[in-house]
């Protein structure tokens, strides 16, 4: 890789986080294989640091689970929803190809996996001043100030990716109501799809008294929502 | 009419010139309200099934406006092709969960159950359609009927590959079943909108008729998936050996969903 490739890396990346919406515009009516591909490496290099760092605590081989499990889930979700996401955008106002809302949904994962990215070295500077993560820590004040962060640093990180998708559509099709249906119209689908993908792939943070694992032995028994509607009902309806 | 009405008239003072009168905000001319084929693109005839998918994402009007020509019977027919073939490809997802022989059964009778719906349900179509003042053919209003079936369709091929994860991952018919009607409505929405912006066309002077007749689509599909049954589970039987309302089936498969969980839940 040349040095000309380096800058226009990091150039790409800067113009996406400040949301030059005109430029990445531009961008996005046009497809370029490389283009493309940073952006594939920026979600995969910044979701995957962020896992690392998420997945440190309970032990180094958890971390490094967790860095390829990260990046995979926002992958799965992009592509799975591909197909319904470009058809929902023409039929709700917003005329672009397929290959156009493929790419600005790439695009702003690209700047969710930067931001996650970015905070990585904050998780783990506060997971190294932590206590470690051993039996009876889940009660413990820094286990909740871990995943208050957790909690913090990806609705930071998704809230901007979609603000940044807000205005990029509202430059491609010129309606602020229109960008708002077709962004609310794919957040909610892969709000849907997501969620299922971390249910299957859990663990994360992972847990003392269990081991350390790729996936749970039962990790495609049961649906994130299934298990939702089990905890409502044990708490209103005390089974 | 209020004599002792406090606000002054608006009279402009006689030492400055009159403004020229400001035209009322013009309300930008609905969609629908443009007469099909206006736009020359719309014209455009569509050589195939793959043109007419494209067509009905992005230019619906085009579709609607080459539904009204003649000899657009070779168009419908290629729509239905389409709707058939997603149909079935939903289908095999949908067998996915169960496995076995639901891999050919679920595709046949989603496909099947769909068209006989719609089969049913065309001659009340063709009623409301006129009743609500529409000069649509019964061409046309198949044609229409087809758009709803094959946007349906993809929407819920669209949705396969998230239908297929959940597949995968639970063991739970209702919750299954469930997730499969709130595609199945949502790609309904989305073909229903595409027919009355057809309809709108067609001189109807009112969609009350055709909102009805969406009732009666939809009770009519949800019963012929439990005439059909089993779609998701399986079964010793191609058909059902009991007759059953959609509403007392759900209640049967949420009632022995809450038995199995419970069962579960004491070992």
């Amino acid at each position: 890789m040349s040095a000309q490739t380096h800058r226009f890396s990091l150039s790409e990346i800067s113009v996406l986080l400040r949301g030059e919406t005109q430029a990445i515009a531009e961008w996005s009516a046009r497809w370029d294989a490389r283009r493309f591909t940073l952006h594939i490496g920026v979600i995969i290099l910044g979701a995957g640091l962020y896992g690392a760092a998420m997945g440190w605590w309970r032990a180094p081989q958890q971390g490094l689970y967790v860095a390829i499990k990260f990046p995979l889930i926002i992958l799965l979700t992009t592509f799975g929803n591909a197909l319904i996401n470009g058809m929902l955008a023409p039929l709700l106002g917003l005329n672009i190809p397929f290959r156009q809302s493929f790419s600005v949904i790439v695009m702003s994962h690209a700047i969710t996996a930067a931001i996650l990215g970015a905070f990585s070295p904050l998780i783990i500077f506060l997971i190294w001043n932590a206590p470690p993560l051993t039996t009876g820590a889940a009660g413990a004040p820094a286990y909740s100030l871990i995943i208050l962060a957790h909690v913090a640093v990806i609705a930071l990180a998704g809230v901007t990716g979609n603000l940044r998708l807000l205005q990029l559509l509202q430059t491609i099709g010129g309606s602020r109501a229109v960008a708002r249906r077709v962004m609310l119209a794919w957040l909610w689908g892969n709000l849907f799809l997501g969620s299922q993908l971390s249910w299957i792939m859990r663990p994360f943070i992972g847990s003392p008294d269990l081991p350390v694992q790729l996936f749970r032995e039962h990790a495609m028994r049961g649906s994130f929502y299934e298990a939702v509607f089990h905890a409502l009902q044990r708490i209103f309806l005390f089974h | 009419m209020n004599e002792n009405n406090p606000v002054p008239p608006m009279i402009p003072p006689a030492d400055r010139p009159t403004p020229p009168p400001v035209p009322p905000l013009a309300t930008p001319p609905l969609a629908g309200n443009r007469p099909l084929g206006d736009d020359p693109a719309e014209r455009v005839a569509i050589p195939h099934a793959f043109a007419a998918i494209e067509a009905l994402l992005r230019h619906p009007r085009r579709l609607m406006f080459q539904l009204r020509q003649p000899g657009s019977g070779k168009l419908i027919g290629g729509m239905l092709f389409v709707a058939l073939a997603c149909a079935a490809v939903y289908g095999v997802v949908a067998g996915t969960f169960s496995g076995h022989e639901q891999l050919w059964a679920a595709p046949v009778k989603i496909a099947a159950g769909l068209f006989i719906s719609a089969t049913i349900c065309l001659p009340s179509l063709y009623i409301f359609t006129c009743l609500s003042g529409s000069q649509a053919r019964l061409a046309e209003v198949c044609g229409l009927l087809a758009g709803l079936l094959m946007l349906m369709t993809i929407l819920l091929v669209g949705f396969a590959p998230v239908a297929w994860i959940f597949s995968q991952s639970t063991s739970s018919i209702a919750w299954m079943g469930f997730l499969h009607l709130v595609f199945w409505f949502v790609a309904m929405l989305f073909g229903v909108r595409f027919m009355q912006n057809g309809f709108a066309h067609t001189n109807a002077k009112s969609h009350a008729g055709l909102n009805v007749w969406v009732i009666i689509f939809l009770l009519v599909a949800v019963q012929m998936t439990t005439a059909l049954r089993p779609i998701l589970g399986r079964s010793d039987t191609f058909f059902p050996t009991e007759k059953q309302f959609f509403l007392a089936h759900w209640a049967d498969c949420l009632k022995q969903q809450d038995g199995e969980n419970n069962a579960r839940g004491r070992n």
